[in-house]
C-alpha cells in the first residue's frame, strides 16, 4: 500500500454532516437554533453547498394549510400510504404530515420566496396522488416558488447553515464510517482539492448524501449522485432497506433525461402518444395526467412498447408527448419558466407553440439507510447505532414505502432534517467525546485507492459505465423479470470483476477526477447489485417496483427489504415490519389505512 | 435533422503538481444537440481521462459547470453544439477557467473563496419583521414579489463576476444581488446594515455600469437594473 495514503489531520467538532444538501443543513439549522455553543462540519462533494442537487428540485412541497376549509391532514396521510402501494410506515406519515404547515412557516419566515395569491398567502397548486375526501378529486397542497422550489430550500438553509457558523469542507467526500465499540464516532473525509485524508471525530455522524441514480441510461440526478452513503453504510456492515424501490419520474426530457417537473401537469399540461391521444383517461380515469409517478411511468412505457410512442430525431430515443400549448401564457412566464427554458435550451422546443419530448427517468430512491422515527439509524429492526443519524433521500424511515408522491421528498427532508437536528442537539449535550482517531481509521478507503493507484489492466471506465446503464435500465428498469434479474446480476459480477482491471492515467491525489470515478464506479456497481438482489427476492409488483412475472401485490411481502453486503455479491437480506400504527390505533378512518386496493 | 460537427477545443490545463499551465488541442466529433459538458465527457471517455472540469446538475440550476467559451462566461450545460457554432461562427472554442478564484486543475476553479463575497454580504435574513397579527405566514402581495422575484433566481455561476469590467476590491453583481434581494425583501428589517453594506467602499461605488452583467447572466437576470435601482437611492 503506497505511504501516499495516510491520515493528515484530525478535526473534532461536535457534529459531522456527510451531504450538504436540503436534510444536512435543515439539521444543521436546527441544531444551531437549539445549541448554538454546538460546532458543525457539513462535508460536500459540490463546489458549494448551495450547489446541491436539492437544488434542482421544481414542483413544491406537500403540506395542509389549516386555513384550507376544504383539506385535511388525514387526506394527506391517507394519500401518502396509498401512494406507496401500503408499504410506508404509519408513524412517519402521522409525523411528517402533521409538521408539514409549520416546517413551511419556518422556511417562509427564514426567507424563502414562496408564489403568492392575490392575498399575499403562499400560493399552492395540484400533484400528482394528492386528492380530497380519499382519493375522489384533486387537492391544491403543493406549496411552491414558481418551479424552482428545491433552489428556494437550499438558499434559506444554506444561509441559515451559514448564519450558524456551520464549517464546510467543500468538493470533499467521505469515505469511511469511524466506530469504537460499535458507536460511529465520524468519518474520514477525503479532500479532493488537496488529496489529503482528513479524520472527523464527532459525537454525533449525520448522513444525508441524497439519491444515487447515475447507474441508469436516463437520470435526473445530479453528477454526483452515485452511492457512496450507501457503501459507506454497507461497508460498514449495516443494513440499507428496500433498494429495489427505485422511482422513475414519468416526465424526464429526452436525452439528457433533465426533469420536467410534475407542476407542468399539475398546472393543466397533458400526455400524448404519436397518436395525439391524451392516454392517461384509459389508464386513471379519476386522477389522468396527474396519478401517481409509478403508475404513470408504466403507462408510458406501455404506450412506448405497443408502438404508440415516437423516436427522437436526435437522440434516438423512445419518448411521448408532453402538451403544454393550450395552458395560458402567464402561466408559461411565471409559473414554469425555467421548465419550459429548459425545452427550449436542451430540445430546441418552444413549449407555447409545440409538443415537448419527455419519457420516464431515473429519479428518485424510496429505500435507503433505515431509521427510526428520530432518524435514528438501526443496525436491526429495533436496534440503533448510537451515534448515526440519517435524514433525506439517503434514509428510509419510511415515509414513501415503494412510491412517492411528487412534493413529499421536498417535505420529508425539511421535517425530518429538523427532527434529526432536535435528536443530535439533545445527544450531543450528554454524549462522552469521540475519543482518538480509531487504530485502523482509513484502511478500508487506503485499501480501496490502492487499488485504483496500482492497477495496471486494460479494461476502459467508459465501456463499463456505458454496461452498466444499459444493463440497469434493460433489466433492473421501470418493468422486471425474474429471469432479467438473475442475468443482471449475474453480470454485475462480470463487470465488477472488469472494474478491477481498469488503470488509472494519472495517478495524483489532488483532484484526479478519474481517480474518484473508479471509486464512484465501485459505488455504482455495488449498490446496483444490491438493487438487483432485493428485487429479485420481492415476487410480486409493489409500488415502482413493477416484476411483469408476478404483477400483484402479494400479502406474502408485506414487509420491508433488508440487505446486507460487506462482500460483493454476497447479499443477506432481512425484513422490518411495515409499521401500521394508524390502522391498529383504530381511530376515525382508520380503515383507510389497512390493505387497500390501489386505483386512481 | 440529425448532424454532427467536427470540432477543436483548445483547453487550458493546469497540473498543480509540477505548476504546468498549457494549451490542450483535442479534435471532436459532437452531435448537433450535445452540450459543452457532454464533449468533455467525451474526451474523458475517448481521449484523456486526466482533464478534469467540473459540473453538477448539468441543466442550468446549480451554477458549477460556468467557463469562459471564446472568452465569454457561459454555463457550458447549457451551451449546445449547433448553438454554439452558430454563436460563434466558428467550430474552433477556446475552453477556459472563470477567473474569480485560484485554479486547482485543468478547469476545476476552488470556487469557495469566490464564494467567500456571496458570505460576507450575509445572505440570509438578519432580523426578521414581526409575524402577521392573524398569524401564519407574512403576506406578501404578487406585486411587491414581482419587483424583486428575478433577483432571487441567481444561482452565484459567477459569470457575471467573471465579465464585470472591475476587477478589484468589488463584491460583485451576484454578491451585491444578494444584498439587494434582502432590501428589497418586505421581511428584512435591518435594512440599514444593508445599505451600509450596499453603499460601502466594495458596493456601489465600485460599479462602472458597463452592463456586462446582465448581457451574460446565463438566467437573463437583469442584475445591472437592480444595481441601479441601488445607485439611484431607490433603497434609502
Amino acid at each position: 500500500m503506497t505511504d501516499r495514503l495516510h491520515i493528515d489531520s484530525i478535526l473534532t467538532p461536535d457534529v459531522l454532516i456527510i451531504g450538504a444538501g436540503g436534510a444536512g443543513l435543515r439539521c444543521a439549522a436546527e441544531i444551531g437554533e437549539r445549541r448554538p455553543g454546538i460546532s458543525v462540519v457539513a462535508v460536500t462533494k459540490v463546489y458549494s453547498p448551495q450547489k446541491s442537487h436539492t437544488a434542482a428540485a421544481q414542483g413544491g412541497m406537500a403540506a395542509v394549510d389549516p386555513n384550507d376549509p376544504v383539506d385535511k391532514i388525514i387526506y394527506h396521510m391517507f394519500d401518502t400510504w396509498k401512494g406507496s402501494d401500503c408499504s410506508a410506515d404509519q408513524n412517519i406519515i402521522k409525523k411528517v404530515c402533521e409538521s408539514a404547515w409549520e416546517q413551511i412557516l419556518w422556511l417562509e419566515r427564514h426567507g424563502m420566496h414562496f408564489s403568492r395569491t392575490e392575498e399575499g398567502r403562499i400560493a399552492k397548486r395540484p400533484f400528482g396522488g394528492h386528492m380530497l375526501n380519499f382519493g375522489e378529486v384533486k387537492a391544491s397542497r403543493a406549496c411552491y416558488e414558481a418551479d424552482r422550489t428545491g433552489k428556494g430550500i437550499m438558499d434559506t438553509v444554506w444561509g441559515e447553515a451559514l448564519r450558524h457558523g456551520v464549517v464546510f469542507l467543500n468538493q470533499s467526500v467521505a469515505t469511511e464510517l469511524l466506530f469504537r465499540n460499535g458507536r460511529c464516532v465520524g468519518a474520514v473525509v477525503f479532500i479532493e482539492q488537496n488529496g489529503k485524508f482528513v479524520a472527523v471525530l464527532a459525537k454525533a455522524t449525520v448522513m444525508a448524501t441524497g439519491g444515487k441514480t447515475r447507474m441508469y441510461q436516463v437520470s435526473s440526478n445530479c453528477r454526483q449522485n452515485t452511492g457512496d452513503g450507501l457503501v459507506l453504510v454497507l461497508q460498514a456492515g449495516l443494513p440499507v432497506m428496500d433498494l429495489e424501490a427505485v422511482q422513475f419520474h414519468p416526465t424526464g426530457i429526452v436525452g439528457p433525461g433533465i426533469l420536467a417537473s410534475e407542476a407542468l401537469r399539475g398546472e393543466g399540461g397533458i400526455l400524448r402518444n404519436k397518436d395525439g391521444e391524451p392516454f392517461m383517461e384509459r389508464y386513471a380515469p379519476t386522477a389522468k395526467d396527474l396519478a401517481p409517478r409509478d403508475l404513470v411511468s408504466r403507462c408510458i412505457m406501455t404506450e412506448i412498447r405497443e408502438g404508440r410512442g415516437c423516436i427522437h430525431p436526435d437522440h434516438k430515443l423512445p419518448h411521448v408527448w408532453l402538451d403544454l400549448r393550450h395552458l395560458p401564457e402567464y402561466v408559461h412566464k411565471t409559473r414554469i419558466q425555467e421548465v419550459c427554458g429548459f425545452f427550449c435550451k436542451f430540445v430546441g422546443v418552444d413549449p407555447q407553440r409545440e409538443l415537448c419530448p419527455v419519457t420516464p427517468t431515473a429519479h428518485y430512491q424510496m429505500g435507503g439507510a433505515p431509521t427510526n422515527e428520530f432518524g435514528e439509524v438501526e443496525r436491526r429492526p429495533g436496534e440503533i447505532v448510537p451515534g448515526l443519524y440519517a435524514c433525506g433521500e439517503f434514509a428510509a424511515a419510511s415515509l414513501h414505502g415503494h412510491n412517492r408522491l411528487g412534493t413529499n421528498s421536498l417535505l420529508e427532508l425539511i421535517t425530518m432534517g429538523r427532527v434529526v437536528g432536535e435528536r443530535v442537539a439533545t445527544y450531543v449535550h450528554d454524549a462522552e467525546d469521540a475519543g482518538p482517531v480509531p487504530q485502523d481509521a482509513g484502511q478500508h478507503v487506503f485499501r480501496r485507492f490502492s487499488r485504483y493507484l496500482e492497477s495496471g489492466g486494460h479494461e476502459r471506465y467508459a465501456e463499463i459505465r456505458k454496461a452498466l446503464k444499459k444493463l440497469m435500465t434493460e433489466k433492473v428498469g421501470v418493468f422486471r423479470t425474474g429471469e432479467g434479474l438473475q442475468e443482471a446480476v449475474e453480470e454485475l459480477t462480470d463487470l465488477k470483476e472488469r472494474a478491477g482491471r481498469m488503470a488509472l492515467s494519472g495517478r495524483s491525489l489532488v483532484m484526479n477526477q478519474e481517480l474518484l470515478q473508479f471509486w464512484e464506479l465501485d459505488h455504482l456497481l455495488e449498490v446496483s447489485m444490491v438493487i438487483a438482489f432485493g428485487a429479485l427476492a420481492r415476487k410480486e409488483s409493489r409500488g415502482a417496483h413493477c416484476r411483469e412475472d408476478y404483477p400483484k401485490r402479494s400479502p406474502e411481502f408485506h414487509y420491508h427489504t433488508l440487505a446486507y453486503m460487506t462482500e460483493f455479491g454476497k447479499v443477506t437480506l432481512g425484513k422490518r415490519a411495515i409499521d401500521m400504527s394508524i390502522f391498529e390505533a383504530r381511530g376515525e378512518h382508520h380503515e383507510k389505512f389497512g390493505i387497500i386496493e390501489r386505483k386512481y | 435533422m440529425s448532424e454532427a460537427y467536427e470540432l477543436t477545443l483548445k483547453i487550458s490545463r493546469y497540473d498543480p503538481d509540477n505548476g504546468r499551465s498549457w494549451i490542450q488541442s483535442y479534435d471532436i466529433t459532437g452531435g448537433r444537440i450535445l452540450r459543452f459538458v457532454d464533449l468533455f465527457r467525451k474526451i474523458n471517455d475517448e481521449q484523456d481521462p486526466t482533464l478534469a472540469w467540473s459540473s453538477s446538475c448539468e441543466h442550468g440550476q446549480c451554477g458549477t459547470c460556468g467557463l469562459k467559451i471564446n472568452g465569454k462566461p457561459l454555463l457550458t450545460c447549457e451551451l449546445l453544439v449547433e448553438n454554439a457554432v452558430r454563436i460563434f461562427k466558428t467550430t474552433t472554442f477556446t475552453v477556459e477557467p472563470l477567473t474569480v478564484a485560484p485554479l486547482i486543475r485543468d478547469l476545476v476553479i476552488n470556487m469557495e473563496e469566490a464564494y467567500e463575497k456571496v458570505h460576507s454580504v450575509k445572505p440570509y435574513i438578519l432580523r426578521p419583521a414581526p409575524e402577521h397579527p392573524d398569524g401564519d405566514e407574512y403576506r406578501i402581495l404578487p406585486r411587491v414579489l414581482e419587483t424583486y422575484v428575478e433577483a432571487t433566481r441567481c444561482i452565484n455561476c459567477f459569470s457575471c463576476a467573471t465579465a464585470c469590467v472591475t476587477r478589484k476590491n468589488y463584491l460583485g453583481p451576484n454578491a451585491m444581488l444578494a444584498n439587494i434581494v434582502r432590501l428589497m425583501d418586505p421581511r428584512e428589517t435591518a435594512k440599514q446594515e444593508r445599505r451600509d453594506i450596499l453603499y460601502s467602499e466594495r458596493g456601489t461605488p465600485r460599479c462602472r455600469t458597463a452592463q456586462a452583467c446582465s448581457y451574460v447572466c446565463p438566467k437573463d437576470i437583469d442584475i445591472a437594473h437592480f444595481i441601479a435601482l441601488a445607485k439611484e437611492g431607490e433603497f434609502e
